[in-house]
């Protein structure tokens, strides 16, 4: 990527130029050190809530679930929080891999079960999410669209579980465990997400960010 | 709580880089997500019970840190024997559970190829210290420095988001509102946390882009991290660990490739 001159990125951090929406995409597109540092943040805080709900959730439900044909994951959108939460605080390109693997990559580090492939789970879910928003690039941040990416988001979780863990399932399983997947992110994730971050817009914690004015003017 | 606590001890394998770690552990998987057969797990889980012995893990820890996994591999394969692509003479049916002969075959495949790919996962990422593995992915793997560090910095805030989670604890009591409803008080104080995280984050941007964080010019590195023979050795076990797998799985005739 080609060196920012100090000056242009001194404009970029002015306020106009963060509430407008009609700044040029490469512009927009680029990440400022404070949207990294709160991306971080939030990846590294939904980590903990991660984490916290394995310990909660897994050991108690696991051998009832077992016995389930697929309709374990409808619960498994709280997983997914992370990407679209943190691509809806940011809005930039990548935000929801990086805060989605951030935060798995904390539930790792504290002891999740699966180790390094509870990174892995963490960037196939993001890639979900992260692909419906550039389907819209990185443009609209509208509820629809946040409810598409927990849907997306969703559909990776059910892929990437279904691959490693469910393989010699029936069609009949997987078809379910996959629906339930995607209407757990559709709900938990993307509508979740978006309500929180309409919630935080309104602390005024996201005044340095698009997503914190857009929701301020709007009320 | 240990995210940031350093993982350190006299072994080699504490000294071997997270990458590479990450790197075998790869290969280990996508070999062996390729195929749902006995024969490339069970390899794979023999030669890997050896490689533990020098994983840096007293047996009791090493029980300890992947009891979830032995517990979840059975339940998997549990799952499997229910509702498992069905075919062969049928033992047992009782709504949309139906136990066939091959259901009983993916089921075994299924507890053999979860423990195989997962546990080298999980011994592997216990030997990770967290500031080795961000060194790693900024130097080694390449990665942006500015998201790295940027993660590493949030990583740090750990400490103090549990301070900030007792202080909230003790303010609400002192307000008289933590005290009816378990649910929604750990929602309505999850809530507070955050925007609090949020807020220090941004203060914590200001002073890192204070001193230069994120400004153009090149990145120094107070810790080195390379890649040494030890790590090459560890690729070529996971290499080694793959290759008998397919093969042996291959040559058997057991070779079963997902969803086909």
């Amino acid at each position: 990527m080609k060196p920012v001159p100090f000056t242009v990125k001194g404009t970029i951090v002015t306020t106009t130029s963060i509430s407008s929406t009609r700044s040029p995409l490469r512009l927009r597109a680029k990440w400022r050190v404070v949207d990294i540092v709160v991306a971080s943040v939030v990846g590294v805080a939904i980590g903990l809530v991660y984490f916290a709900w394995d310990q909660v959730y897994v050991p108690a439900t696991a051998p009832l679930e077992a016995a389930l044909p697929g309709l374990q994951s409808i619960t498994y959108g709280i997983w997914l929080v992370a990407g679209v939460l943190g691509a809806l605080i940011v809005r930039k390109p990548g935000a929801a891999i990086f805060v989605e693997v951030l935060a798995a990559t904390v539930e790792g580090l504290l002891g999740a079960k699966w180790g390094l492939l509870t990174l892995e789970g963490g960037f196939v879910q993001g890639l979900g999410a992260e692909l419906v928003f550039l389907v819209f690039v990185y443009a609209n941040w509208r509820v629809f669209v946040a409810v598409l990416a927990g849907a997306a988001s969703g559909l990776g979780m059910a892929v990437n579980d279904l691959t490693l863990w469910y393989a010699g399932a029936s069609q009949g399983f997987a078809s379910a465990y996959a629906i339930c997947a995607v209407v757990s992110g559709a709900v938990i994730a993307g509508l979740g997400s978006w309500l929180l971050v309409r919630a935080l817009a309104r602390t005024g914690a996201l005044s340095r960010f698009a997503s914190g004015r857009s929701a301020a003017a709007a009320n | 709580m240990s995210v940031m606590t350093p993982v350190a001890g006299r072994q080699a394998v504490y000294r071997l880089n997270p990458v590479a770690k990450v790197v075998a552990s790869a290969i280990i998987g996508i070999a062996l997500v390729i195929s749902i057969d006995w024969v490339s797990a069970g390899v794979a889980l023999a030669i890997e019970g050896v490689l533990f012995l020098w994983s840096g893990l007293s047996p009791r820890r090493f029980f300890l840190r992947t009891l979830a996994v032995w517990i979840a591999a059975p339940l998997a394969g549990f799952t499997i024997l229910l509702y498992g692509r069905p075919s062969g003479a049928v033992h047992f049916q009782f709504l949309f559970m139906q136990v066939t002969d091959g259901s009983i075959e993916l089921a075994i495949a299924t507890v053999l190829r979860v423990l195989a790919i997962a546990l080298p996962a999980v011994v592997l990422f216990v030997t990770i210290d967290p500031t080795d593995l961000a060194d790693g992915l900024a130097q080694v793997a390449k990665l942006p420095a500015r998201f790295v560090l940027g993660a590493l910095a949030g990583l740090r805030l750990v400490s103090l988001f549990l301070e900030d989670w007792r202080s909230l604890e003790l303010a609400r009591r002192a307000r008289g509102v933590g005290d009816s409803g378990r649910i929604r008080r750990l929602l309505g104080q999850s809530f507070a946390l955050l925007v609090l995280s949020i807020r220090r984050g941004s203060k914590l941007a200001t002073a890192m882009e204070a001193r230069g964080f994120g400004a153009p010019g090149k990145r120094t590195w107070a810790r080195e991290s390379r890649l040494g023979r030890g790590d090459a050795a560890l690729i070529a076990l996971g290499v080694l660990v793959a290759a008998a797998a397919v093969s042996a799985s291959v040559i058997t005739g057991h070779w079963n490739v997902i969803g086909a």
